[in-house]
């Protein structure tokens, strides 16, 4: 009797079901987390105030609460955008191609002063922003200070408007993490979700500067949360979304770029997407080892050269752009523009995207704020184009269509320097608005992710965040982990499976012929498992029920959890504890046992995994 | 004690969600007030700059400096990158640089976005012509008549029609010249100039009847017109109006004393009259005159032309009549209008061929000139073109065959 009592308190589902599969099980926590919330404020004649409460529990508050967060975003975002167009305007003057001296002059002069600003007033400006996220998210619970938004916002417009080759988007994610944080923290959110709150705030931001909501939903799950869950995703789609409808209200509704008609006549031109695929992954990681390279470099340097670096690096830049190149300067949305419409010819095109890697090495590693989205983008699409009217040369039957090379383009440096695969094709279907782009997409995403990711194996972001000292989780590496699942870790059936309806004599009687285990499993009917031990069915007969079956003995609440094969390992680490032998049984029949699982056997796995 | 749970729920009510949310609504509504006037101000220093530079790209433009045109107005698209209009600038000051690819490439797109403008059409059909691409050439030529035009559409459709005619005259494709030609002249309107072009670029067509209308017309509207009155006098000339051809002829060539091309025409013109024994009021004897002196002019031709039986047929000049399409009475027997065959009738002939032989046999008159048009039309097939009294001769059997 007590271990049936014993079991009773166990069991989570006091509710006898038919079915009790681990699935179930899960939505039990999240109504025993709930209740309690629902609870508070039930004082005698608080009617009105509990139907507030119940409808502004805290998951549903938080949703809420991501509207305004996109909206404050997008506000900031607009803003920004402003600055960055009235900084250029003012440094390099309202003509397309400014005189020499401001082409020299004005990043130079900017950058002295953005280095001292970020050395004396904004320590946290620095960098392009989506590590600072992460590290907000995994490290400091959700908290970026909103100086460090200020900072950003101030500095990164100052780099990007004098013509530092940086882009607006990262700064935008930063920005919108940074007013997220701010607003949960005087909201006194809980630590749950003050720690998500930066990544929502992020995506606003990021689906803000990109006008592609999408994309930036998929980059902040694939990027900075790296995991899928429902809460998650309604908090980040819906700041991401109203971030966007602000953006639009103010800047309109058109894409970062005019996108021509996208063309493919056959199907064999998939290979020239491919050589696409790989010139781009080369390329990525030359880009990539460049940064990783030279930044410690940079930063070993004496201290007081800090303040020099960004000048230094804006004054070259100048000379770059002097010398004949002087789309290289800034974000470059209206080259990428122009690329994609067939204004450069393909050998010019080719030198742009060589001399953007140089220009933004240059920006990137003096420590100038600013973002690595629109320069890769800009680097994808010139030489997507390049590639492509190489190929067109040499090949004259292809299609030749710059604005498909050079959105493919851009999906391959996405994939191949900033390594966020789902987001690369995602981000070149939601530009352009066609799908039928999507297969040349995939093949050159393919290849240079793998080019990449073979020869460099630590993704930049996860290199840059080690450059600081901070061990953020890769979410690269967690995606590529091999996950042990119950299937690893079970044993064969045991041949001793009892039915419900044995009598308890049958049962002790088969059980010594089998020389069972302590613990026997039971086959209910009509669907679900139990389990007895030896022990109580000996207490049982010399009770005198010998002649009972196990059906009338386990009736209310005898059944125990199961699992599946393909569960994942921790799963089972819920339930070993608390029932001695787990059923592991097959999906398509409920009854057919495929193994047992014990904590031993976990246990068991989890030490052997940790020695391979 | 009641006052505690009173104020319990005062507390909740205003310490919680509902009151963060209207005070977050409003704050973010003075924050889209705020955001709202700097986009006004932005906005509006986008426009005055992008019509600032694109006021300086029309300047350029006109004045025909293209490089800074094209700078001008690529710094109008900085700030206002969907404006039709500056792309299309941009694109012609390109074509003012020869880089016709990337004019092509702002046209293209400025194509998908307005097939049905016009400039745009024009522009891309012009490029398909230096490109030889003759099919585009003609579709973007034909897009472009049919199109929207700014300002007076007819105008510009008018204008590009004329370009496509001349561009399928310069092809050599008369036919389809010819067709649009017709086009044009339904929509012509009452202006001499143009009424003087089309007919100008109908006599391109060799079709002259309708060249002389539209060339009346015009000197109907403009009588003064000199190009028009050579224009009419080529018309009816072609058309064997030679009295005619000859009035406007005449009168080209008094008001323009430089016009040789007229002033030959008005010669052969005169000679025609001169030697035609068919004309109406002409009396007995002078006709017989004429036929005694296109008689003897034939044979002296005969006698020039020494490529005899085996002469080979000299291609005929452009400016000549057709020689091998002779009807009526005339024998063209090619046996018989060989040289020698030809000589043998002539000289058999030309004892009757007097003035006193054609009074007492007016039905030699006949004999005479065909035999005449025989001569002179295998003389120029054998030995290419002769005098110009030898050229009147043809035109006149050409004129009487035909009638």
């Amino acid at each position: 009797m007590p271990t049936f009592t014993r079991r009773a308190e166990l069991n989570p589902f006091p509710n006898s079901q038919p079915r009790i599969s681990i699935e179930e099980g899960r939505s039990g926590p999240s109504t025993e987390e709930i209740a309690p919330q629902s609870a508070v404020g039930q004082t005698p004649g608080s009617s009105s105030v509990s139907v507030f409460q119940a409808f502004f529990r805290e998951d549903r508050f938080f949703l809420i609460l991501s509207v305004f967060i996109g909206i404050f975003s997008g506000l900031a975002v607009v803003c920004f955008r402003f600055a960055i167009d009235w900084c250029r305007i003012y440094l390099l003057g309202s003509g397309a191609v400014p005189t020499t001296w401001r082409l020299l002059a004005a990043p130079a002069v900017a950058g002295l002063v953005i280095a001292i600003l970020a050395i004396h007033v904004f320590p946290g400006a620095r960098g392009s922003g989506v590590n600072q996220t992460k590290a907000a998210l995994y490290i400091y619970n959700g908290y970026i200070p909103l100086k460090t938004a200020v900072g950003k916002f101030i500095t990164a417009a100052l780099a990007i408007g004098s013509g530092h080759s940086l882009g607006p988007e990262d700064p935008s994610l930063q920005i919108g993490a940074c007013l997220a944080s701010a607003l949960g923290r005087r909201l006194r959110l809980s630590r749950d979700h003050m720690r998500l709150i930066a990544p929502v705030g992020a995506a606003a931001g990021l689906a803000a500067a990109f006008n592609a909501p999408i994309s930036a939903v998929l980059f902040v799950i694939e990027e900075v949360i790296g995991r899928w869950t429902a809460g998650i995703l309604g908090s980040v789609v819906l700041s991401a979304v109203s971030s966007v409808v602000v953006t639009r209200w103010f800047l309109g509704s058109e894409s970062l770029f005019r996108i021509p008609p996208v063309e493919m006549s056959r199907p064999s031109e998939l290979i020239a997407y491919a050589v696409l695929g790989i010139v781009g992954g080369l390329a990525s990681v030359a880009f990539a080892s460049g940064i990783a390279t030279l930044r410690p470099l940079c930063r070993k340097l004496p201290p007081w050269t800090q303040y020099l670096q960004p000048a230094i690096g804006g004054l070259l830049i100048g000379c770059i752009a002097v010398l004949g190149a002087p789309q290289v300067m800034g974000a470059g949305y209206e080259y990428i523009d122009e690329a994609m419409h067939g204004h450069f010819t393909w050998q010019f095109m080719a030198i742009l995207a060589l001399l953007k890697i140089i220009a933004t090495l240059l920006s990137f590693v003096s420590g100038t704020p600013g973002g690595m989205f629109a320069p890769t983008l800009f680097i994808g699409a010139m030489l997507g184009a390049a590639v492509g009217g190489a190929e067109h040369a040499l090949l004259p039957h292809l299609s030749w269509s710059p604005g498909t090379y050079a959105l493919v383009g851009m999906g391959v440096l996405f994939a191949g320097f900033l390594r966020a695969p789902m987001t690369s094709v995602f981000m070149v279907l939601e530009v352009s608005g066609n799908y039928s782009i999507i297969v040349p997409v995939i093949v050159a995403n393919t290849f240079a992710y793998v080019i990449s990711r073979a020869m460099q194996p630590v993704a930049i972001f996860d290199a840059l965040s080690r450059q600081d000292g901070l061990e953020l989780p890769s979410m690269e590496e967690q995606r590529e982990e091999s996950i042990l699942r119950v299937e690893d870790a079970m044993h064969p059936p045991p041949a001793l499976v009892l039915d419900a309806r044995d009598t308890l004599d049958r049962v002790s009687k088969l059980a010594d012929q089998e020389k069972a285990e302590k613990v026997l499993l039971v086959r209910l009917h009509p669907s679900g498992w139990s389990s007895i031990t030896r022990e109580e069915v000996k207490t049982l007969i010399e009770e005198g029920k010998g002649s009972q079956t196990l059906e009338s003995i386990l009736a209310g609440g005898g059944q125990i959890p199961y699992l599946h094969p393909d569960h994942p390992l921790e799963t089972a680490l819920r339930y070993v504890d608390r029932w001695p032998l787990v059923p592991v049984v097959n999906r398509a029949n409920l009854r057919e046992l495929e193994g047992v699982i014990t904590q031993h056997d976990v246990l068991e796995r989890y030490r052997d995994f940790g020695g391979e | 004690m009641t006052k505690g749970p009173k104020r319990l729920d005062l507390s909740l009510y205003f310490s919680r969600e509902p009151v963060t949310l209207a005070l977050l609504t409003g704050l973010a509504l003075v924050l889209l007030l705020a955001v709202t006037g700097l986009s006004r101000l932005y906005h509006a220093q986008q426009e005055s700059l992008a019509e600032r530079w694109s006021g300086r790209g029309v300047d350029d433009l006109n004045a025909g400096h293209f490089q800074p045109a094209v700078m001008d107005f690529r710094t109008a698209l900085l700030y206002d990158r969907d404006n039709s209009a500056y792309q299309l600038s941009l694109a012609q000051a390109l074509l003012g640089l020869k880089r016709t690819d990337e004019a092509y490439a702002y046209l293209i797109n400025l194509w998908d976005r307005q097939p049905e403008n016009g400039v745009v059409n024009l522009e891309l059909a012009r490029i398909a012509v230096q490109k030889g691409q003759t099919e585009r050439a003609l579709r973007f030529y034909h897009n472009a008549i049919y199109a929207t035009w700014p300002g007076n559409q007819e105008t510009e459709r008018r204008k590009a029609r004329l370009e496509l005619i001349n561009y399928l005259l310069q092809i050599n494709a008369r036919t389809q010249a010819e067709s649009e030609l017709i086009a044009l002249e339904a929509n012509a309107g009452e202006d001499a100039a143009q009424q003087a072009r089309l007919g100008g670029l109908f006599l391109r067509v060799q079709d002259y009847s309708r060249a002389l209308p539209a060339f009346r017309e015009s000197l109907k509207l403009e009588p003064k017109n000199d190009s028009a009155r050579a224009g009419a006098g080529i018309a009816a000339f072609e058309t064997g109006q030679f009295p005619l051809a000859e009035r406007y002829l005449a009168q080209a060539v008094a008001s323009a004393p430089n016009d040789t091309a007229s002033a030959t025409l008005l010669q052969t013109t005169d000679l025609v009259l001169k030697m035609d024994p068919f004309r109406p009021q002409l009396s007995d004897a002078e006709r017989n005159r004429v036929v005694v002196n296109a008689f003897n002019a034939a044979g002296d031709r005969l006698k020039a032309c020494p490529a005899l039986g085996t002469a080979k047929p000299a291609p005929v000049s452009p400016g000549s009549p057709p020689a091998g399409n002779a009807a009526g009475n005339v024998n063209t027997n090619p046996s018989n209008s060989s040289p020698s065959s030809l000589a043998q009738q002539w000289e058999k002939l030309k004892p009757q061929i007097t003035e006193r032989g054609l009074r007492q046999d007016p039905d030699l008159v006949n004999a005479a000139m065909n035999l005449s048009f025989q001569i002179e039309r295998g003389t120029t097939a054998a030995c290419g073109p002769g005098s110009q009294a030898d050229k009147a001769l043809l035109l006149i059997a050409n004129l009487h065959e035909e009638s």
